[in-house]
């Protein structure tokens, strides 16, 4: 599997398995919100808080860490990208290339940040069920008669379904392509467009059988979802993460 | 037969916004804003499911995305992100999308209009993602002329490639998808 699986619901009993889902979408949509503009004080309070969930939480670190390694090369040359491109004080010159005292600085807090916001999405996506997440989305477009709630609601957890899917067709294309000696070809329209094509084509049709074993099992968009409860804890969780996001702004 | 077709369009218009969704995962980094094959699968939804699916694929992308799972540009999410300095452009794609389709549609899928419609596409993208981008990062000595700089230009040849490559694509790949109401010709 791809990259993406770091991205999974993993059971547990902690306090996070435990909340309303809807409410655990909205302090997602606050922190992140908070975060934005967040001082490096205010992003150690928010590290602390969520190192303290992870540890309720009981998520296997070291596997999700290994699993997201990818990830973790692409923060270093966004780290490195921000380095060399920000101006300010040279603290080290190599050839014509300088490192800045404002480029250290600015990389790291911008590299912090990503790395907030992606635990923040591993956190509620690790320990909410797609169904709830699902009941949740039709939940919150009840409001909105323009939306169906259902149709959008499916359509998300088709789109999370896939992910996996097309990045396992993409990396098996490529390395049947690399084991027909394709990098011989310097042309790069030429081989995106020999690449492309299998591989939308391969996506679709595995799409196709999709919607007819869909369709084969009387697929409706007339079904029982999860039931969605809120009670006393969820609300107490709310305030919390309100006087957080408050502290956040304000410092 | 109708709820059938749908079912069919609507798993299509899904795996349109999880393509999409994969293109910005494979970002390249470079300044506030990244290089991503996100607006190659724009185009593509738009010329292979019309106006009307195209719309909704692309829609249902950015709800994914401001859900908070990290489908946007080098795994980002959430409302924050929309917000943040490159969010025009994922507004941009929502007309950018319909009017490929439209055009697509109304060109009866001739080479020549899908290519039209790509490049007003793409200007469109870009007319909401610019101004936005100033907008937002207009405190941090942002001017008009340097938005256009780290905005636009840098990938104008990337947009040319991405829009040569599309149109065979759309061409193998419209014989597979058949697109009811939309339009397009249904082959035999």
């Amino acid at each position: 599997m791809a990259e993406l699986t770091a991205f999974r619901f993993r059971t547990g009993a902690s306090l996070l398995h435990k909340l309303d889902v809807r409410f655990k979408l909205g302090f997602l949509v606050l922190i992140s919100l908070a975060g934005l503009k967040a001082a490096p004080l205010a992003l150690c309070v928010i590290t602390f808080v969520l190192i303290a969930v992870i540890i309720d939480t009981r998520l296997p670190i070291k596997v999700i860490l290994k699993e997201l390694r990818y990830f973790l090369i692409l923060l270093l040359f966004v780290f490195i990208a921000r380095i060399l491109t920000t101006p300010g004080s040279t603290l080290i010159q190599i050839m014509a290339v300088s490192v800045t005292r404002e480029g250290i600085y600015d990389g790291s807090l911008v590299c912090w940040r990503l790395v907030i916001i992606i635990t923040l999405g591993l956190l509620f996506v690790s320990t909410t069920r797609t169904s709830e997440i699902k009941a949740a989305v039709e939940w919150l477009l009840i409001p909105f008669p323009f939306f169906q709630g259902k149709r959008v609601a499916t359509m998300m957890s088709l789109v999370m379904r896939f992910m996996p899917l097309i990045l396992d067709q993409a990396k098996e294309t490529a390395d049947a392509q690399r084991a027909r000696c394709v990098e011989n070809r310097k042309n790069p329209l030429y081989r995106l467009r020999k690449f492309a094509i299998p591989v939308i084509r391969r996506i679709f049709e595995s799409a196709d059988k999709l919607a007819v074993a869909m369709e084969a099992r009387c697929y409706s968009e007339n079904r029982t979802d999860p039931w969605l409860s809120s009670g006393l804890k969820d609300w107490v969780a709310l305030f919390v993460v309100i006087c957080l996001c408050a502290m956040i702004i304000l410092i | 037969m109708i709820i059938a077709e749908q079912l069919r369009m609507t798993v299509y218009a899904s795996l349109l916004a999880a393509l999409t969704a994969a293109g910005a995962y494979l970002a390249i980094p470079i300044g506030p804003v990244p290089i991503v094959l996100q607006n190659f699968f724009v185009f593509l939804s738009g010329l292979l499911l019309g106006s009307r699916w195209g719309f909704a694929s692309v829609s249902v992308y950015i709800l994914v995305g401001a859900c908070g799972l990290p489908i946007f540009s080098i795994g980002r999410g959430g409302i924050g992100h929309i917000m943040g300095p490159t969010g025009g452009y994922l507004i941009g794609f929502l007309p950018a999308v319909y009017i490929i389709g439209l055009i697509s549609e109304k060109g009866g899928q001739r080479v020549i209009f899908d290519i039209i419609a790509m490049v007003c596409g793409a200007l469109l993208v870009y007319a909401f993602g610019v101004p936005w981008l100033y907008k937002v990062l207009a405190g941090k000595g942002m001017t008009l002329q340097k938005a256009l700089f780290v905005g636009m230009y840098p990938f104008v040849p990337g947009d040319i490639l991405k829009i040569a490559v599309a149109v065979p694509v759309a061409k193998a790949l419209r014989p597979v998808i058949r697109v009811p109401g939309s339009g397009f010709r249904i082959p035999s």
